[in-house]
């Protein structure tokens, strides 16, 4: 039985303060997250529309931390 | 970090992974035009609890079946129900058994009756996929091996690999570390060790490798309605190479070892 992947890519929607930033995924069904932006990630300057991995937090489906610039 | 378990404990996975695989051998023949999907769900309990294991799926996160069949476009966890298998339909047949604490996994791809060769072709696919990536299970290697060695050889071929579900550590739970992607660039993630048991799982669409789940809260679908498959077998990584756990033991018999 195969699990939920938890390293999945996103978009930027929104920046919020301390370097969060809402986070919508790619995987269709799946809602919005605040990711953190996290190591080096968080010296990224990033901006609406950009695309990002996310390491979704196993303990809150609504949380996440941003791994760095994604691919597409 | 996924445990590195002894050579006893590697006996207990073999056994729970030997009753899987005869299990889903026996369902593989019983997946005939007319058939419910309910029964085969039936027949695979019957068949694990007479073996002595004990069903790994039921009751997971409160999945409600022994067995998940994943029939045509459906992907994975297709809860079995009243529908009849037709023939042409394509049906992923996917299980799960615990003995003695430990996890056994595995899934394959059949088809009923006659199937199109489009579909032939995309099953022979994913278990050559499967193949290429437990050939990478070697120690000194690294997870990213094994997901890159699954997308070559699925999208050598056209079909495009799922992204959402991933294969898994296994052992004394379903579910361990590390998450295993079919995709991916080589070289990157976990490094394999000698002890270590991996549940590779390839799905591969022919459309588009976007999925998802029906308001059952698990049954996966491709969006663009494609047809999928899935193989699924549990590996330990040995000292040799990759032993996989429903098969007997492929190198010269040795005494216990970490």
């Amino acid at each position: 039985m195969p699990e939920a992947a938890l390293r999945v890519s996103g978009r930027v929607v929104e920046q919020l303060p301390n370097a969060l930033y809402r986070v919508e995924l790619t995987s269709a069904g799946r809602p919005h997250i605040t990711a953190h932006a996290a190591g080096e990630s968080g010296l990224l300057r990033l901006r609406p529309g950009d695309a990002v991995e996310v390491e979704l937090s196993s303990y809150d489906p609504g949380r996440g931390r941003i791994l760095g610039k994604g691919s597409e | 970090m996924s445990v590195q378990k002894s050579w006893g404990e590697l006996q207990k996975m073999h056994r729970a992974c030997g009753i899987v695989v005869q299990t889903l051998e026996a369902l593989a023949r019983a997946a005939v035009p007319g058939v419910a999907t309910k029964e085969l769900d039936r027949i695979a309990r019957e068949h694990i609890v007479k073996a002595g294991a004990r069903p790994a799926f039921l009751g997971y996160r409160g999945y409600p079946a022994t067995l998940c069949i994943s029939v045509n476009e459906e992907v994975v966890h297709g809860i079995p129900g009243e529908r009849k298998l037709k023939d042409g339909d394509v049906v992923g047949l996917d299980l799960g058994c615990v003995v003695d604490g430990f996890y056994g996994d595995a899934a394959r791809t059949v088809g009923v009756g006659r199937v199109s060769d489009s579909a032939r072709r995309l099953m022979k696919v994913t278990e050559e996929s499967l193949r290429a990536g437990i050939e990478k299970c070697r120690p000194g290697n690294r997870v990213g091996d094994i997901g890159h060695a699954v997308q070559e050889v699925a999208e050598g071929q056209g079909f495009s690999v799922v992204r959402e579900f991933v294969g898994h550590g296994i052992g004394t739970a379903l579910h361990e570390d590390p998450q295993v992607p079919n995709y991916g660039p080589p070289g990157r993630r976990e490094r394999l060790v000698p002890g270590m048991c991996l549940a590779i799982e390839p799905m591969v669409n022919v459309g588009g490798p976007d999925v998802r789940v029906l308001d059952d809260g698990w049954t996966a679908v491709t969006t663009d309605g494609s047809l999928s498959a899935h193989f699924e077998l549990s590996v330990a990584i040995m000292p040799e190479g990759p032993w996989i756990l429903s098969e007997p033991y492929p190198y010269a018999a040795k005494e216990a070892r970490a």
